[in-house]
């Protein structure tokens, strides 16, 4: 028994080495990013008055360092492409946990999905897995059950197979990341086979998920407790406007909380000219809609 | 609980230890200790269902000594069919009572009635079939005087509770089981060693092979109206290597933590995809539920004794009930009588036993026809599984379509080259350890330490670079 219990101390203890050297690979994940973004954020790098969070529909049509110019307030963008509201959340709490607490909330919605299920849109794993040296993104993933509690003493079991792929990840050559954290596309790269969809889409109220209305719920009571002004915004599509998911959210939002939608009455945005595919614009499309918004929040300054 | 968490990581070793310095080994403690961490471990899921497991130890100790103190036949019967029709009874409500509602209503339906059936909003008790089991055959052993009655309650409930196969066994019998809990155990360094490498590649077999296989699988059998037949042939694949890899992994985690104890558990899987008919893959596939439909149903139907067509009729029972014990869905029951259909020829040219020993017993490798007859076995074998992870026949049958149809030709879509290597890599080691209880088992004798402790450190790291998420056992729902 002695002898079996001493080899096994042994056998952990070697192992228990091994595992340490395994560090390495979890300090060079996060320089193999090209999108900071989320490391910035958790070492308290975005002290900004006003902050731009939300899907694809925020990173690549809301310019951050326009609105700034045009607002005079510090802007950043922290919208990840095919994030759902609860990551939205997740980034909202780990900004106030880490930096200064901005003054404005720019919240830019996805109509119709923002709170459907949509397989494209998804808890944003892959962008915190890199960055798995920090104990708050683990102890985040344990809290989600994607990390298992063993991940708290061994340094292996914060790894993942591309942990071992050394490729520079995460930003395209036609969406490349702006300093202010936005991903305008160019206007080269756009699609030209897409048309104008003038029939209205039917909005599923029943099939809303009720954990994705609570993430939303909390994402307004953490921005009132702090004072922080919240601007709920709506881009366009390359479709005729549906204001169900405007409704849905003016029904449950609070008071304070202004509500901005694009002139849906500007023909350009019925022009492929503004637009990088049917859900996107690109960054002529992005100039416009931005400015838009600036105005939007200088009026509600 | 599961045996690839964290709690149980550190619930082993506590008890582990304990066990071993219990004053003077006694026997009792020993055994008292054990039972006191099986009914913890139980209860870590759902303590309320502790008790169902009690009351059912209680009746089949009960009914064990009545039994076999009864005077008369009467009184023999009446104890033996009290513990059937209440064990069967509580299987029944917990895991059928649901599926024969539905049927029922659908059935009525037909005729144009529509009624409202009543229906159990009630979760399944973890581990039911396998210790309703425990407990059938103990009191059908002592009915059918094979064994003596229990007259210890500690180690009978032992028996039943054991905590390393309460949940998704092996299916042990009273007479392999009890003795050895009767037994003084003392600690054999070997059999501990042994019984940590078991568990190491039980857990490579769930965390990396399974796990990750159930990742593809899964996508391609919830959208597999998307998907080309190439595609769903490999979702397929996938599904066999998950169940092989979860369920034979739970085994051999079983058998090891087992072995810590210095207890042996039967064998519950032996290499059944180097199988070269389907015959000897049952022998080699949940070997303990097999013989122990072998031994209560088959044979008490008349086994081989009635002549071919008894054959034939006792084969089709034992694989429709095989398939109904692993859940209340019609796609278990058409995944045995798949089985039953591929068995039917073996059976009729008497050649359901040709193949006992392993596959290239003597050689390296096999011969093509040996291959051959592998690949066969197991394509039919996938062929079967899609019934056993379809949501119901009607996936199945599309997803089967979905296979036969012109896009199988094309190149699948999911076709993961991580995933492909390592299940590659696992085949290979179970090739090679194919002559073994388990592919590890003859390590010790073939390598130093040095090579040993690396393959270890090896297969470690895999276990946590390919496992995330604590997933649970497939064979939990049944």
């Amino acid at each position: 028994m002695k002898r079996f219990l001493l080899r096994v101390l042994l056998f952990s203890l070697v192992f228990f080495a091994l595992d340490k050297l395994f560090y390495i690979f979890l300090f060079i994940a996060p320089k193999l990013e090209e999108d900071h973004r989320l490391e910035l954020l958790l070492n308290g790098k975005i002290n900004k008055e006003l902050i731009v969070m939300g899907s694809s529909r925020g990173a690549y049509n809301i310019i951050a360092e326009q609105i700034e110019k045009e607002t005079g307030k510090t802007a950043y963008n922290i919208s990840y492409a095919g994030s759902n509201v609860q990551f939205h959340l997740f980034l909202l709490k780990t900004l106030l946990k880490f930096n200064n607490k901005p003054k404005t909330i720019v919240l830019s919605l996805d109509n119709p999905y923002e709170f459907l299920y949509v397989k494209t849109f998804d808890y944003r794993y892959d962008k915190m897995y890199p960055l798995e040296k920090y104990n708050y993104i683990n102890d985040e993933l344990i809290r989600l059950d994607d990390k298992s509690k063993f991940s708290k003493i061994f340094c292996l079991a914060r790894l993942n197979r591309n942990s071992f792929n050394f490729r520079k990840k995460g930003v395209t050559k036609e969406s490349p990341i702006l300093e202010c954290g936005s991903m305008p596309f160019s206007i080269e790269s756009g699609k030209n086979n897409f048309k104008f969809d003038d029939k209205k889409v039917r909005y599923p109220v029943k099939e809303e998920l009720k954990d994705k209305k609570k993430a939303f719920l909390e994402f307004q009571k953490i921005c009132k407790e702090n004072n922080i002004k919240l601007i709920y915004c709506l881009a366009p599509n390359f479709r005729v406007y549906n204001s169900t998911l405007e409704h849905r959210i003016k029904d449950i939002s609070l008071p304070e909380n202004r509500f901005f939608v694009y002139d849906t009455t500007d023909f350009r945005y019925k022009k492929i000219e503004y637009f990088h595919d049917e859900s996107h614009l690109n960054i002529r499309g992005a100039k416009l809609f931005t400015s838009e918004l600036s105005k939007f929040i200088n009026l509600n300054k | 609980m599961l045996f690839n968490s964290l709690t149980f990581a550190l619930f082993l070793p506590v008890v582990f230890i304990f066990y071993w310095s219990v004053n003077k080994k006694s026997l009792k403690i020993q055994n008292i200790l054990l039972l006191g961490s099986s009914y913890f471990f139980y209860s870590c899921w759902d303590w309320r269902f502790l008790f169902l497991l009690i009351f059912s130890t209680l009746l089949d100790f009960f009914s064990g000594i009545q039994i076999e103190k009864a005077k008369s036949q009467y009184q023999k019967k009446f104890w033996f069919w009290l513990s059937i029709i209440v064990n069967l009874g509580f299987l029944g409500i917990f895991k059928y009572f649901n599926f024969f509602a539905e049927s029922l209503k659908d059935l009525i339906s037909i005729f144009g009635f529509q009624v409202n059936i009543w229906s159990l909003q009630v979760i399944l008790p973890i581990g039911i079939s396998f210790y309703t089991f425990h407990g059938l055959s103990y009191v059908i052993d002592i009915y059918k005087n094979r064994i003596k009655a229990e007259k210890n309650f500690i180690d009978y409930a032992l028996f039943v509770s054991y905590f390393p196969l309460l949940v998704a066994g092996p299916i042990e019998r009273a007479t392999h089981l009890l003795p050895q809990i009767k037994k003084k155990r003392n600690f054999n360094y070997e059999q501990a060693v042994d019984g940590l490498r078991q568990i190491l590649w039980g857990l490579f077999k769930k965390i990396v092979i399974a796990d990750n296989c159930a990742i593809q699988a899964n996508l391609i059998f919830n959208n597999s109206t998307e998907y080309s037949g190439s595609t769903l042939a490999i979702g397929a694949i996938f599904f066999a290597f998950q169940i092989y890899g979860d369920f034979s992994g739970y085994s051999d985690i079983a058998l090891g933590v087992s072995r810590l104890f210095g207890i042996e558990l039967l064998q519950n899987f032996s290499f059944p995809y180097f199988s070269r008919d389907i015959a000897e893959f049952w022998r080699r596939w949940h070997i303990s539920l097999s013989s122990w439909f072998k031994d209560y149903l088959y044979i008490p139907l008349g086994g081989s004794k009635g002549g071919r067509w008894g054959q034939v009729r006792n084969t089709f029972a034992v694989f429709l009930v095989s398939g109904f014990w692993h859940g209340a869905n019609w796609t278990f029951i058409i995944w045995g009588l798949l089985n039953a259909i591929y068995f039917l020829p073996l059976l009729l040219l008497n050649k359901n036993r040709s193949h006992i020993e392993i596959v290239a017993l003597e050689s390296k490798l096999p011969s093509i026809k040996e291959f051959v007859m592998m690949v066969t076995t197991f394509t039919f074998t996938v062929l079967a599984w899609i019934f056993f992870r379809a949501k119901n026949v009607k996936h199945a049958l599309q997803f089967i379509s979905g296979i036969f149809s012109k896009s199988f030709f094309s190149l699948p879509t999911e076709r993961p080259t991580y995933l492909i290597l390592l299940i590659l890599l696992f085949i290979v080691i179970e090739w090679l350890g194919r002559r073994n209880k388990y592919a590890l088992e003859k390590l010790e004798f073939q390598y130093n330490t040095f090579f040993r402790w690396s393959m270890y450190m090896i297969i470690i790291v895999f276990v946590f670079i390919f496992g995330a998420r604590e997933q649970e056992f497939i064979y939990f729902q049944f």
